[in-house]
């Protein structure tokens, strides 16, 4: 159903990633909450799939850290989000925890001079989170018809969980233009840890997954990293620390570039139009029983994947950077404004607005000195 | 127990002169010499308060094991049933949300609160779902003399829009038969007297107005039945016969009262002839017969519209002069914020008027609230931001056995409010495979 008399706001990207395996959950996290804080897209929820307390925390020190301070008056006004629960993150509950990982405890665990954390957010159990299907689920049914894209970072589970919702897959047909899966190598390539994870998870998706699929590969991701560079030198504004500089040189010795396929996935995303990456032709990914893909191209299919293009190599780069260095654009205040009250689609994760959490209390901005891309 | 030589019938009335019809409480003789104690019925009820409830007020402190351990001003009241009932938290209805349809959460959220989708934001053709109550209905009620029971204490509009483009059909019913067809609460508690114990006339006034100035106990036409009756009964059973007859007299009573008052109060007033002008008054003469309805076994399933989404209603009787409805949208002004905290208070205090008579009304070996599965709760959290998340939910009674009260359990956030509907219709003997936006039933082992 579309909204009466709203327009359509940007599109809203609902991310599901096994946060905290990698160092590229949380470069794509970043990149989105910034890309959100310029009102490019929203970030409309976030679910992880990885079954670890400690990855939603981490999740949601991030997204605070990446909003600035939270916007005055949040308590006194009308209005209910549109379609989630305000701060609200899907996390993964199969019964049994996983692995810590050594970026999940920094983050968590960092305390400030005066012992605070250093890092701060309101997670604190289970029961603060919600599960992934019902996160996506709830959100979807609050946007424009076809505004909303679904960015896969890791196994495909929550999405197997998602479509298993009673009555869903109308309704992901709907209000999702496509999924991009950062799951797998193509046309044909080596295991993918986070298809190995869950084999079962990632043929039903490929399978069944009732929209176009723009499948991302590692190979894409090994092309375009994030430069070590970047940690180095783009984050001097952020004192004492910056979460992702702190992540960044946790997850490996430095120095180093962290391949992102994650990133591409939501680079593109964001800028579908924009000729950051080539297409491949239509086909169909199959899951192999060692956990490999496989695209067999042909008409009518309903999969392509991404094909870096050496020419955009720089410009993807300095995107990157740009967006996960900059600074958090502070909220405005909950309650009317910019999709105000009980606004149709405008809301993401939290308020009622544009901006993921909050929204943007000033007109968009473009990003500086990121020219735009060839053709 | 007194054991007869013949077990008289589960469904047996006393007649009389005219159209009086009483139905039975459950009755020792009502099981056969030898056999198996008789399993009582569990019984559904659904209470919804509107315009959400101050949470502050709401969540109890609790002990590792969930047991309550301190309760809040709102949740003061129920003290007495800690053992009897569960706090559900973070229960939540998705489909009451605005979901691109803009303002009218008070329309959305009474309307989704039993058929568990979004409702079509209309005042014209309206759509929403069967409810679950009415599922359940439809499987059992053939059973009991009424499917189901609809009862309500303020507006039974049906036509015209009551919240921002919704149909007052939402706001003003609980219960829906199909897409396209709600079930009305009755309010006139005369009314609904007359449908329980005569042949379900709706009196005219004029008639009504006849009948008071004749007017017998509906107990003195059956006067010869029960005479009858009684010297087959062993002495419990002549003692319970007695209590049961004696609250129908009681509600009688008060509902002659009432008329007498409206009277006096103001002749001109269009309230229904039998609908008191006091708040506890009217909710006590309701729940009364609920438990009559109950206790007779005339029906296993309720739907109670206390007040409807929106309502303005002031609360005199307890110093509130201001809408109920403009309180809640409080914006964190301490002196509304009181006031909404006692008409919250003032709400569980009646309900826990009605929990204590089912408490105290024995069936078998157990008691009626123990065979009872009563839901009290609201289709908004916070009633000044109009949220849909973690609503207050109280589920009371043990259903029979299946339920093991006393505790508050919190599921994780976003945790569809259509589960709990679901665990019911299961618990209810109707389960399904689905219900509105569920995800599946509650965790059987936290209700359980």
């Amino acid at each position: 159903m579309q909204g009466r008399g709203v327009v359509k706001p940007p599109t809203g990207i609902a991310f599901d990633t096994d946060f905290g395996n990698d160092i590229d959950s949380f470069l794509t996290l970043a990149f989105l909450r910034s890309i959100a804080g310029k009102g490019t897209a929203r970030v409309i929820s976030v679910s992880i799939s990885k079954a670890n307390l400690k990855a939603a925390q981490a999740e949601d020190a991030i997204t605070k850290f990446y909003e600035g301070p939270p916007p005055p008056g949040r308590g006194g006004a009308v209005g209910s989000p549109v379609g989630g629960n305000p701060d609200m993150v899907g996390l993964a509950d199969n019964g049994k925890m996983a692995n810590d990982t050594p970026i999940l405890n920094l983050i968590v665990a960092k305390k400030d001079a005066e012992g605070k954390p250093a890092y701060p957010g309101s997670i604190a159990k289970l029961l603060d989170t919600a599960e992934p299907g019902l996160t996506i689920r709830n959100i979807l049914l609050a946007q424009n018809d076809l505004n909303a894209v679904v960015v896969l970072d890791g196994p495909a589970t929550s999405l197997v969980q998602l479509m298993g919702l009673y009555g869903v897959r109308p309704q992901i047909t709907a209000k999702v233009k496509y999924l991009v899966a950062a799951i797998g190598s193509y046309p044909n390539g080596a295991v993918d840890a986070a298809i190995k994870n869950d084999i079962a998870a990632a043929r039903k998706m490929f399978a069944e997954w009732p929209t176009p699929i723009i499948a991302v590969g590692s190979e894409l991701g090994d092309a375009l990293p994030y430069p070590a560079t970047s940690i180095e030198k783009d984050f001097a504004w952020a004192v004492p620390s910056h979460p992702i500089v702190d992540a960044y040189k946790a997850f490996k010795p430095m120095p180093y570039d962290a391949p992102v396929p994650g990133m591409a996935a939501a680079l593109y995303a964001t800028y579908p139009d924009d000729g950051y990456f080539k297409l491949s032709e239509p086909g169909t990914i199959t899951v192999l029983d060692d956990g490999r893909t496989r695209f067999t191209p042909g008409p009518g299919g309903k999969h392509r994947y991404l094909i870096a293009d050496p020419a955009q190599k720089e410009k993807i780069t300095a995107l990157y950077t740009e967006l996960v260095s900059a600074k958090p654009v502070p909220r405005a205040a909950f309650g009317r404004g910019r999709g105000g009250r009980g606004a149709s689609g405008a809301g993401g994760r939290g308020a009622s607005g544009a901006g993921g959490r909050g929204f943007l209390p000033v007109a968009p901005e473009p990003v500086a000195n990121i020219p735009p891309p060839q053709e | 127990m007194y054991i007869t030589g013949k077990a008289l019938s589960r469904r047996t009335v006393l007649r009389g002169m005219g159209t009086a019809a009483v139905a039975l409480p459950f009755l020792d003789s009502m099981v056969p010499a030898l056999a198996a104690p008789t399993k009582s019925p569990v019984r559904l009820a659904f209470l919804y308060v509107p315009n959400g409830i101050m949470m502050r007020d709401w969540n109890p402190a609790v002990d590792y094991e969930g047991k309550f351990t301190d309760f809040p001003r709102a949740m003061k009241p129920l003290e007495a049933f800690r053992d009897d009932m569960l706090q559900l938290g973070n229960l939540t209805h998705n489909s009451g949300r605005a979901l691109l349809d803009g303002a009218g959460d008070h329309g959305r959220c009474s309307g989704s609160y039993l058929t568990g989708i979004q409702v079509k934001k209309t005042t014209i053709d309206i759509k929403a779902s069967i409810s679950c109550d009415q599922i359940i209905a439809n499987k059992i009620g053939s059973q009991t003399r009424f499917p189901s029971l609809e009862l309500g204490m303020d507006d039974a509009r049906q036509a015209g829009d009551c919240d921002s483009g919704y149909s007052c059909a939402y706001t003003n019913n609980l219960a829906w038969r199909s897409d396209t067809q709600p079930l009305p609460p009755t309010l006139d508690p005369r009314v609904l007297f007359e449908r329980l114990f005569g042949d379900g006339a709706i009196l005219t006034p004029e008639e009504r107005a006849q009948q008071a100035k004749d007017r017998q106990s509906i107990l003195d036409f059956v006067t010869a039945d029960t005479k009858k009756l009684e010297t087959s009964l062993g002495p419990t059973d002549r003692r319970k016969l007695d209590e049961y007859l004696s609250s129908i007299r009681e509600v009688e009573r008060q509902l002659e009262k009432a008329e007498k008052d409206n009277k006096q109060i103001n002749p001109g007033m269009d309230k229904p002839y039998g609908v008191p002008a006091d708040f506890a008054e009217h909710f006590k003469l309701l729940t009364d017969m609920m438990l009559i309805a109950f206790q007779s076994d005339m029906t296993r399933v309720m739907t109670f519209l206390v007040t409807r989404e929106g309502t303005s209603r002031a609360y005199r009787e307890i110093g509130i002069p201001d809408g109920h409805h403009p309180c809640t949208h409080h914006q964190n002004k301490p002196d509304l914020m009181e006031k909404v905290s006692q008409i919250n208070e003032y709400h569980t205090t009646q309900l826990a008027g009605f929990l204590a008579k089912l408490k105290a009304t024995k069936e078998g070996d157990s008691n009626l609230l123990d065979n009872s599965m009563i839901v009290y709760g609201a289709g908004l959290s916070d009633g000044n931001r109009h949220l849909h998340e973690d609503l207050p939910t109280l589920l009371i009674g043990r259903g029979g056995g299946v339920l093991k009260p006393g505790r508050r359990i919190v599921y994780r956030r976003e945790t569809p409010m259509c589960n709990l509907h679901m665990t019911l219709m299961d618990h209810m003997g109707v389960p399904v495979e689905n219900f509105g936006d569920a995800s599946g039933e509650l965790n059987p082992a936290s209700v359980s």
